[in-house]
């Protein structure tokens, strides 16, 4: 992985001005082609760590290389062969959606035409061809993120970094951005991506590193995380005539299933089955045979898998609370710097 | 290079902001009328002497250009600021362009509303039956002067607007350039002023630029004052720009 790693972190330290340890001691890297994201909450680092890779901020100690290029001393070439999209988007506003990424195209090095024709094309693959004559600033927010993720392609990237590409947008335009960034990555763009989204990490990821406090806990595809935090559980309620006939048929089956092989742990409450299996899903239906061999059936089956969330419980002892609008460490330090937070 | 050509292009797109009518129809017609209202004021004004001309309306304009430039200077800081603010000045720094095209971008658009600013106040003066003593190239230096000397005052707000990162502290600036621009021979010569006024005028650059400017209009190619504005001009900014690229400097890396 090294060899063809793309993205190369090294003992990354940032220390803000006001001495916030935003980024403290980070080493990871990211392949070529790979999805990989930060997930962490707010104020984990995530933001000023693909700030510094992006060649926004610059670093305190350690090293990041993006496509083999030092971004503290080659920032230029990084920024040639890296798309970024912000959590505060960055877009001009009093420009039309068309002018905004015509200029994006010559700023990229193309001339006119070729950046008109990249436009269009661009327009078309997010689905913003008919607004492309209206002000930026007149789109709603699903569009404007399509327009940033437009606008950080322009020069066909080999390294997308997306700052919490869907924060603060409805189910459907996550949706919608979810299948762009997909595509995009079936097509070979490494795509890195920060969430404070258990969801779109899952969802979206071949691997990610979980963050929190500037420092990276725990690291791995979302499988491989979740089965470390424990197995699945597979809840069942066992029929009956009556109480006590479901009572003894649960004491049975829950004799009979902890002999099983695959089952690792059987806990048995009244008439409800809790079974822990590594794999839920597949185990299930073995799980009834199992029980219908012995004359035992289920009223009502439920699975229980874990989740990121629990992964991140259990590495720091808290859960991520995405519910909060908006801000991270970088955020919060540009409104004191610019006296905002003083209210 | 390519340095210019991004220059270029970044110059078109704040243009094109600063051609919205709501940004630049305010300040041409707050020219417009200052210039008439402080004509019809002092018209008779000329009576008392000193004034090198008998045409208050001449007298007048080379103050109305400069205040007109000095104002608007304000709105450089501004745009950039809100550039900020937006993001999108973040997004013009992940390109691989020179960080300075965004700087110069924005400063040449300064240039061209003083030069548009200036043109326009002239032609105001032309309509109210103003001769130029220095004929058109005359012209040509007192619009040189107003497109050079806002340049210093764009610097000024750009400045306030790194340092500050406050769009109301950098929207009022203006406040700060009140006293410069008012603390000048605006309506009376040098002579017909007394006391500590007098002082103040006298210690305020732009009270060289002005009286540069208007010698031109009124008098001819009278080559001390012009001079004498032409290096306060180039003193203000020189400094300013120096400041300014160094302050943006710091505020990119």
């Amino acid at each position: 992985m090294s060899n063809d790693a793309i993205i190369q972190v090294e003992n990354l330290v940032k220390v803000y001005p006001g001495g916030t340890k935003a980024v403290d001691d980070v080493t990871f890297s990211v392949g070529e082609g790979e999805f990989f994201g930060f997930l962490g909450p707010n104020g984990a680092g995530k933001s000023t760590t693909m700030k510094i890779l992006g060649t926004l901020l610059g670093l305190t100690s350690g090293k990041a290389r993006v496509g083999g290029y030092d971004v503290t001393r080659d920032p230029n070439k990084v920024r040639s062969v890296m798309g970024f999209a912000m959590q505060e988007v960055g877009l001009d506003d009093l420009a039309s959606g068309r002018d905004f990424l015509v200029l994006q195209g010559i700023l990229y090095g193309m001339n006119r035409r070729e950046a008109m024709a990249r436009a269009t094309e661009l327009l078309d693959l997010v689905a913003l061809s008919d607004v492309a004559q209206r002000k930026v600033g007149a789109y709603s927010g699903g569009m404007r993120r399509r327009i940033d993720l437009a606008a950080a392609l322009v020069h066909n990237p080999r390294v997308l970094f997306l700052d919490e590409p869907t924060t603060g947008l409805d189910p459907q335009s996550r949706l919608a951005i979810w299948e762009h960034l997909e595509t995009l990555n079936e097509r070979g763009i490494t795509v890195f991506l920060t969430t404070q989204m258990m969801e779109e990490a899952d969802h979206l990821c071949q691997r990610i590193a979980i963050v929190d406090r500037g420092q990276i806990v725990a690291e791995g595809t979302p499988t491989d995380l979740k089965a470390e935090v424990g197995d699945d559980l597979v809840i069942m309620s066992v029929a009956g005539e009556n109480d006590q006939e479901r009572r003894l048929g649960a004491e049975k089956a829950g004799e009979m299933l902890s002999n099983l092989s695959y089952v690792d742990g059987v806990n048995v409450a009244d008439y409800d089955l809790s079974v822990s299996v590594k794999k839920g899903g597949a185990a299930a239906p073995d799980l009834l045979r199992a029980l219908g061999d012995v004359g035992v059936t289920v009223s009502n089956l439920s699975l229980s898998s874990p989740t990121l969330d629990d992964v991140f419980l259990k590495h720091t002892g808290r859960t991520i609370r995405h519910d909060e609008a908006g801000g991270d460490e970088y955020g919060q330090a540009m409104r004191q710097w610019m006296g905002l937070s003083r209210r | 290079m390519s340095a210019i050509r991004e220059t270029y292009y970044i110059y078109r797109r704040n243009l094109k902001i600063w051609l919205v009518p709501a940004t630049f129809l305010p300040p041409l017609f707050i020219s417009g009328l200052l210039y008439i209202l402080f004509a019809a004021t002092f018209s008779e004004v000329t009576n008392l002497g000193g004034f090198a001309t008998a045409d208050y309306n001449a007298f007048l304009v080379s103050w109305i250009i400069v205040q007109a430039v000095v104002f608007s200077g304000g709105d450089s800081g501004f745009a950039l600021l809100t550039d900020m603010m937006s993001g999108y000045f973040d997004k013009l720094l992940l390109a691989p362009i020179n960080r300075f095209s965004i700087l110069f971008g924005s400063l040449l658009v300064s240039a061209t509303r003083a030069v548009a600013q200036a043109v326009i106040i002239i032609a105001i003066a032309f309509g109210l039956g103003v001769s130029f003593k220095t004929g058109f190239l005359g012209i040509l230096v007192l619009i040189g002067f107003a497109a050079v000397f806002g340049l210093a005052w764009s610097c000024l707000s750009i400045v306030i607007a790194i340092k500050t990162r406050s769009v109301q502290a950098t929207q009022s600036s203006f406040v700060l350039f009140f006293p410069f621009i008012f603390l000048t021979t605006a309506f009376m010569p040098e002579e017909l002023l007394s006391g500590w006024f007098r002082v103040a005028v006298k210690a305020n650059p732009v009270t060289y630029v002005t009286e540069a400017m208007r010698v031109l209009v009124v008098e001819g190619w009278t080559l001390t004052p012009v001079l004498q504005g032409l290096w306060v001009t180039v003193g203000t900014v020189v400094p300013l720009m120096l400041l300014t690229t160094w302050l943006y400097r710091r505020a990119t890396t």
